[in-house]
């Protein structure tokens, strides 16, 4: 019985499941010997070493026997592919929109027009957008493999994200607990992606030193959000200590934003960069300064009201759980 | 040759729905895998193991069989046997299956 017995080991090492591994080996050991017990009896002796050999031969290589059992032959898998793309799309689109601004912000500011610098910088800006879009990719591909391996199959279903509009589920009235789900993904890849902006993962060349006081407070917020989601995905339904967490979570970022609101210089034109503005365009740097500005000032204020709706509609399903019971 | 794989791959795919239905008509009393894989072999259906142990894993995971380790002749055996959710399911599977037995008859014939 001993190769039997480090096959089935053999065999253990190669699966891939989280829980149920114990009894995989122990059923296959199972198997094995009464397989092995009715080739004995048909030969008419007892089994021998020659006859367990033979017999694992026709069984397989640990290694196959080990990949019908492991639940995940893909990275992604079908069931939240089409939503994998959609984000994506958008990640991408997004991300080299957003790198593009800041190269132009770049080009404007730090040289004279069609200089050698002007070249270089448009050299470098190109590449860092692609270097960006590369890793963009990669942090979505890595959360959605997180997440195919991590939430339950129920639930989640292609028809989740259909774009295709069903008329009959106008028809059932929507559990007023029960989460999106197709929502806390894409939360939980831009909050990621956020996380690496902020954290200075890509260039970012408006950042002040004001601005990094505040990343320590912002990455707590951050992290909350992906935890939550994280735990909201596998739960499928809110209840009171998550609706109550998601409370202090958008009540914490409406301070956090109203203080940076309130601070001078928190996301601007670094000092280095504005040395190398060169005297004759001063002018025209000052409007594309001051527009830019006006741009984080309205950025700071959406983010204050989103958080204050969140807020409010955490409040009032707390509020409504309760007196439906 | 690619003509045998193909009809290879073909046969397979039918197969393939027709397990989960076997599998479930056979368990209304107590198996384990091997003696399920020769109960189902008996009547004229081959299912290899590795295709049946991994099924009766994923069918107890999503509810439709319920399993017991008993310990037999000094050898531990797990019994599977359809669960409440699957004996409700099995007669809908029925169904479902003469009507496709019947649609493809008429349009075999």
């Amino acid at each position: 019985m001993k190769l039997i017995d480090r096959y089935v080991t053999e065999v253990g090492k190669h699966l891939l499941v989280f829980k149920g591994r114990e009894d995989i080996e122990k059923e296959l050991r199972s198997t094995l010997e009464d397989m092995l017990e009715e080739r004995a009896e048909k030969q008419g002796g007892s089994a021998d070493e020659a006859m367990e050999i033979e017999l694992l031969k026709e069984y397989g290589s640990p290694d196959e026997v080990a990949t019908t059992y492991n639940p995940h032959p893909y990275l992604i898998g079908p069931r939240i592919f089409p939503l994998f793309l959609k984000i994506l799309k958008i990640v991408l689109l997004s991300t080299a929109f957003g790198m593009t601004i800041v190269m132009i912000i770049e080009l404007i500011t730090q040289t004279p027009l069609m200089g050698s610098e002007f070249t270089e910088i448009l050299g470098d800006g190109l590449g860092n957008i692609l270097s960006t879009v590369i890793s963009a990719s990669g942090y979505v591909v890595l959360i959605f493999a997180i997440i195919e391996r991590t939430v339950p199959d129920l639930g989640i279903s292609k028809e989740d994200f259909d774009e295709k509009w069903d008329p009959a589920s106008l028809a059932k009235e929507p559990d007023p607990n029960s989460v999106n789900r197709g929502e806390l993904i894409a939360e939980i890849v831009f909050t990621f992606i956020g996380l690496a902006i902020i954290n200075e993962i890509f260039y970012i060349p408006v950042f002040s030193d004001t601005f990094r006081r505040f990343v320590p407070w912002i990455n707590a917020v951050f992290v909350t959000e992906i935890l939550l989601d994280i735990y909201l995905l596998r739960k499928a339904v809110w209840d009171t200590a998550t609706r109550i967490v998601k409370i202090a979570m958008e009540a914490g970022t409406i301070v956090i934003a109203s203080i940076m609101l309130y601070t001078p210089n928190v996301i601007t034109f670094s000092a280095e960069i504005l040395k190398n503005i060169p005297e004759s365009s001063s002018a025209d740097i000052e409007i594309v300064a001051r527009i830019f500005d006006i741009g984080v000032l309205i950025a700071f204020i959406v983010v204050i009201i989103v958080a204050s709706i969140e807020l409010v509609k955490a409040a009032i399903g707390l509020i409504r759980s309760y007196t439906r019971k | 040759m690619a003509n045998t794989e193909s009809l290879d791959n073909v046969v397979l795919e039918l197969r393939r729905g027709v397990i989960v239905l076997a599998v479930l008509s056979q368990l209304n009393g107590e198996q384990y895998g091997y003696s399920l894989l020769k109960l189902l072999s008996d009547q004229g259906l081959e299912v290899d193991q590795g295709t049946l142990y991994p099924l009766l894993r994923r069918l107890e995971a999503q509810g439709l069989l319920e399993s017991v380790w008993k310990l037999e002749e000094a050898r531990p055996r797990r019994y599977y046997v359809i669960s409440a959710e699957g004996k409700k399911l099995l007669p809908k599977l029925k169904k479902e299956w003469a009507g496709i037995v019947s649609v493809m008859n008429k349009m075999l014939a």
